[in-house]
């Protein structure tokens, strides 16, 4: 892997870890599986970008495209508590609706940004290659917004939310309203993943209307490995780990899709994701399995 | 302090699985009285306490915390006056987070939603007295995972959990009922020692004969959602756990056996 590439792999992982944080916050802290991020990061793309040339500042414009997001996490909330829709259901339903709504966004499948202004034209002509620059710029941003989801959930209103996904009857009889909560969770989790998307567009120059297929499977993926890797029970840690996770992940995909004597082309990445996710998944069962195995063989051995 | 008025529940209202679970429950029970409550399995006394503390809506009649008609209120609005202790051990508190998280959050009731940081050195002392009152070593593992404690340890952290905030009413659904003899008595002691510290108002639902009449001042038996024996006074300081078996029996129709192994054992 050439160093340009890796740079390049590096700034999609960083954006990715934001939609692994989304993830984290509605598979992990919620309990709410939420496939909503499959439309909400083309949500975000579509929002941003159309906004953008049509003139408006790219800064406001990114702030629309979060808005945007959490507005769609909001729908999902909405399919669920008020009409008792399965939560898997009701998040593919937004996913579904929003491929709809991001066609009419963008006004057609496909919008460049390659002349227009982004959050990364005040940096440009400070010097720095766009090759160091652009993974730096998205870097800080990622690891800001890390730190103060982090923080976050450390407050009184976290905690809270925590506790809903952790056990919804205990919460209540604490006095917290469980709605509001997986409202809230789910409009700052799509929030997330849109800024993910807006920062995607700017940085790569285009949103697509297919732009946001898979994406649960990636932010999915990035919170396993992360978790496998560095399982710790502080919240900046974990924060941290699903942003490791998602940079791992992308290495692990360049690397898999480069590597001459493995002979696969880039149109085997669904099955290159899906083995790597399955493997992440299926080790920490094989190691416990194993110890489980090493432990008993050792009580046999005394017994002996 | 807590006053029911014909209070009704009925679940699955209209459909063939319809079923009373309270018919009509006329009750009042003063501010800083202890009752016990005790009925057969169905007698609905875990739905009188869910109704109190809102977790069922009422199907008719009225609730009233002192002048205050709480019918319509449901549970996350009325967890300033009610704290609650749950038979399972494991509903009370969350295991995937720490003790001090989960008294934070028991800490943090009545007063929600605020982005202050959840813990501080100051609650954390303020967690380590409690704990050490327990005599558990759990004033030493703060930071352990609550999924970690035994039942019996997270029933104890439960209890604590629910007198950290100021509050008029405790409800006790069994909660010694998933517990070793020797752990239900160390919780039943502390639970007394809370009780009579805060003077708190309380309901107990117990299938201990034996602790129905050891523990408050006042007994309550149910039977088909009514309250059919209600015993306090000298009345019921005579009353040993042979006279509740009776009345028990009475309730169930005469000439039914007993064949309940808890009530025969009465302990």
């Amino acid at each position: 892997m050439s160093l340009f590439s890796f740079m390049g792999t590096l700034e999609i992982g960083l954006i990715f870890g934001l939609v692994a944080m989304g993830v984290y916050l509605t598979f992990r802290v919620l309990d709410f599986p939420d496939l909503t991020v499959d439309g909400s990061f083309t949500l975000g793309a579509a929002v941003t970008a159309a906004l953008i040339v049509s003139g408006i500042n790219p800064y406001l414009s990114t702030l629309a495209g979060c808005l945007a997001g959490a507005v769609a996490g909001v729908v999902t909330a909405w399919l669920n508590l008020r009409f008792n829709i399965l939560h898997l259901l009701a998040s593919i339903l937004t996913m579904t609706a929003l491929y709809t709504i991001n066609l009419r966004v963008m006004g057609k499948p496909n919008l460049a940004l390659i002349t227009d202004p982004t959050v990364l034209t005040p940096f440009e002509g400070l010097g720095l290659p766009n090759m160091y620059m652009k993974p730096l710029f998205v870097g800080i941003c990622v690891i800001a917004v890390g730190i103060l989801l982090a923080l976050f959930l450390k407050t009184q209103y976290g905690l809270a939310m925590r506790a809903v996904g952790a056990n919804k009857r205990m919460a209540q009889a604490n006095g917290i309203v469980v709605k509001e909560k997986v409202y809230a969770g789910l409009a700052l989790s799509n929030g997330l993943v849109a800024l993910a998307g807006a920062l995607f567009a700017q940085t790569n120059g285009f949103a697509d209307s297919t732009m946001g297929i898979g994406t649960i499977v990636v932010g999915l993926a990035a919170v396993i490995v992360g978790e496998t890797l560095l399982s710790s029970r502080k919240m900046l840690m974990i924060i941290f780990s699903c942003i490791v996770g998602s940079i791992l992940y992308r290495l692990a995909i360049g690397f898999a899709l480069n590597a001459d004597f493995l002979g696969f082309n880039a149109s085997d990445l669904n099955l290159i994701t899906a083995l790597l996710v399955g493997l992440a998944l299926v080790l920490p069962q094989l190691r416990k399995e194993w110890k489980a195995k090493q432990a008993a063989a050792r009580a046999n051995g005394g017994d002996a | 302090m807590i006053r029911c008025e014909q209070l009704r529940v009925t679940f699955n209202a209209g459909l063939p699985t319809e079923k009373k679970a309270l018919r009509g429950v006329n009750l009042e029970i003063p501010q800083g009285e202890f009752v016990t409550v005790i009925g057969s399995n169905g007698a609905g006394k875990s739905t009188l306490l869910n109704a109190v503390a809102g977790d069922i809506p009422a199907s008719g009649g009225k609730i009233l915390f002192g002048d205050k008609d709480v019918t319509k209120i449901p549970a996350t609005g009325r967890t300033k006056e009610v704290a609650r202790v749950f038979q399972d051990p494991l509903a009370g508190t969350c295991a995937t987070m720490t003790v001090e998280e989960n008294m934070a959050l028991a800490y943090g009731r009545g007063s929600r939603g605020k982005l202050s940081f959840a813990l501080n050195d100051n609650l954390r002392k303020i967690f380590r007295e409690q704990l050490s009152r327990l005599n558990l070593g759990l004033e030493n593992r703060l930071d352990a995972e609550m999924g970690l404690l035994s039942g019996g340890q997270r029933q104890s952290v439960s209890l604590l959990m629910s007198a950290l905030q100021p509050s008029s009413i405790l409800l006790l659904d069994e909660h010694t009922a998933a517990l070793d003899p020797k752990t239900a008595a160390l919780i039943m002691d502390i639970s007394a020692q809370i009780i009579a510290e805060k003077q708190l108002t309380v309901m107990m639902v117990t299938h201990s004969m034996r602790q129905a009449l050891d523990f408050g001042s006042r007994t309550l038996m149910l039977h088909e959602g009514k309250i059919v024996f209600d015993l306090s006074g000298e009345d019921r300081s005579n009353y040993e756990v042979s006279d509740l078996l009776e009345l028990f029996a009475k309730a169930r129709g005469g000439d039914e056996a007993l064949d309940d192994d808890k009530l025969l054992l009465g302990s």
